[in-house]
């Protein structure tokens, strides 16, 4: 159950995208995102749309995968959909029925929302599919670097990230293998009102802290044996370039973006 | 039939129906009858500890049965939630389980999920802590205040105190220094005695196994490769070696021996049966 959730997750390939540079990826996407909501029309999120589908084909993480990572937030679409529906009014109306009115600018809006969503999840799921977690954080590092004028850590900030993520995996299979103890000598963790099952995640919760508390007091050790002092003076085994494929994911980005405002501007806006 | 755990036809498929399909373990037939010690090894990944996790269902077959005195488990919620205290199972490094305030309490956890009696459940304690060699001074301390061995004890004593029919031991031994080691086996062995319970050990150890259990099984690859007591399956060296086991050193030992023209048994499995006979023999050479 736990483990089948795909977002964040990094599917191994050589496609140009996953080649290209962290930084940049972290970039463009970000960069995507915003536009998304800059989009005022059809014909502007369209662009987005296809963009989003033009780069997962390029990713050549296979559609199924891409669909997967939308699993968990189906319930979010249909909620926002139906929110949308009935909440927006203006112009035509379509269907009427006691107070409940479904118009026009209703059926856009949810329709609109929707595609935006799935095109926000889609990028940031693509980022995440054709950059591992290192290479991820390592990316982030460097680009939030000029926040170090500010006596931000962030190479502090990103090794606490890289080491969060490292230890995801390790968790669930620590708590998968806690719950099944427990449940060898009996206990209920599946019938029972909120607070009993809420009791219920004691025998499971305490065991889990101890043994994280463990692992962070070794991993530290390990690290310090290491001679790990934090950022200062640190070199990189695997230096970030930015290559012809970044400046071209760039010109991309740039693309799609102009091609978005034009559209609002020669176009109605919807929402 | 005197079974108390039955396997018929068992199989456990991860990803079914995709690509990935797996068999974690196929077509098992598998059965302990009262009282009796088995033992089951097999390398690592070969799908012992996936066996015995159907055996209190913690896991659910994707084909065939298993039968705890009889009765199919998963026949209705109340059979299954029974089964989980009929059939106790020991996890490897059962110390990580332990949450409670005090070692008392841990170990009563088990039995107050049975729905039983304050008194019943403080004689079943002070009972299983007796078995597993919790010392009574311990059992009002923090059980994090344990050292490694003690926790396994108390971890153990949990499992025991539910009484079950049969308890199951995954690698009771595994992290023990050899002092450790040899304190558990007794310990199982005792308890055994006293309570004539049945048991399971899942071990690499195939010296531990040979001096304790009365037939073996060995997985290899999901499946069962073989099967029998000590002497049957431990004979089989090269088979046993085919599937990246060993018997034990003394063994070989008294293989080369034989090799060697002196006229030892074959059969030697423990260091304790091993001394015996070199005793004498040396003793015949001396006289």
């Amino acid at each position: 159950m736990i483990g089948e959730i795909t977002f964040g997750q990094y599917y191994p390939g050589s496609s140009v995208l996953h080649r290209a540079d962290p930084r940049i990826k972290l970039i463009t996407s970000f960069w995507l995102i915003v536009v998304i909501f800059v989009c005022k029309n059809f014909f502007s999120l369209g662009i987005i749309a296809l963009t989003a589908i033009i780069t997962s084909l390029v990713s050549r993480v296979p559609m199924k995968m891409i669909l997967k990572s939308l699993k968990p937030i189906v319930i979010i679409l249909i909620f926002t959909a139906i929110l949308n529906i009935f909440y927006t009014q203006g112009g035509a109306t379509y269907w009427e029925w006691w107070k409940i009115k479904v118009t026009e600018k209703g059926v856009n809006t949810a329709i609109f929302t929707m595609i935006r969503i799935i095109s926000l999840v889609v990028i940031s799921s693509i980022l995440t599919y054709t950059t591992t977690p290192t290479a991820l954080t390592d990316g982030l590092e460097r680009v939030l670097s000029p926040l170090k004028v500010f006596k931000i850590k962030v190479h502090t900030l990103a090794m606490m990230m890289t080491l969060a993520l490292r230890f995801i995996p390790t968790l669930i299979r620590e708590i998968e293998r806690i719950m099944n103890a427990q449940k060898a000598r009996g206990a209920d963790l599946e019938t029972g009102g909120i607070l009993q099952r809420a009791k219920a995640l004691v025998p499971i919760f305490i065991p889990l802290m101890v043994s994280s508390f463990r692992r962070a007091y070794e991993l530290a050790l390990a690290m310090t044996c290491r001679c790990y002092t934090g950022g200062e003076g640190r070199t990189r085994m695997k230096q970030m370039k930015v290559s012809f494929r970044d400046i071209v994911l760039i010109l991309y980005c740039t693309a799609a973006t102009a091609g978005i405002i034009i559209l609002n501007i020669f176009f109605e806006a919807v929402i | 039939m005197s079974y108390v755990i039955e396997a018929k036809g068992l199989s456990h498929c991860y990803s079914k129906g995709t690509n990935q399909q797996v068999y974690a373990v196929k077509d098992i037939d598998f059965s302990v009858e009262k009282g009796e010690l088995i033992g089951i090894i097999g390398h690592t990944g070969s799908g012992k500890s996936t066996l015995i996790s159907h055996f209190n269902g913690l896991l659910k077959p994707s084909s065939g049965q298993i039968l705890v005195n009889g009765t199919d488990i998963w026949k209705d919620k109340e059979t299954l939630h029974n089964s989980r205290f009929q059939v106790g199972l020991c996890f490897q490094y059962p110390e990580y389980q332990l949450f409670e305030e005090t070692v008392f309490r841990d170990i009563a956890f088990g039995p107050k999920n049975m729905k039983l009696s304050e008194n019943e459940i403080k004689e079943r304690v002070l009972r299983a802590a007796d078995y597993a060699g919790v010392k009574k001074e311990h059992l009002d301390k923090s059980p994090f205040d344990l050292s490694g061995g003690e926790k396994r004890r108390a971890a153990i004593a949990g499992v025991m105190a539910m009484e079950p029919e049969v308890i199951i031991f995954d690698e009771p031994a595994a992290g023990l220094d050899p002092k450790g080691r040899k304190d558990l086996i007794k310990l199982i062995r005792d308890y055994r005695e006293r309570t004539g319970s049945a048991i399971i050990i899942v071990s690499h150890s195939m010296e531990d196994m040979a001096s304790l259990a009365d037939r073996i099984y060995v997985m290899n690859g999901g499946e069962i490769a073989m099967q029998g007591t000590v002497d049957e399956v431990y004979s089989q060296g090269e088979k046993l070696r085919s599937m990246g086991l060993n018997v034990p050193e003394i063994t070989e030992i008294f293989a080369s021996l034989r090799a060697k023209g002196i006229d030892v048994p074959a059969n030697v499995y423990t260091v304790e049966q091993g001394t015996e006979i070199l005793k004498k023999l040396m003793g015949r050479c001396s006289s």
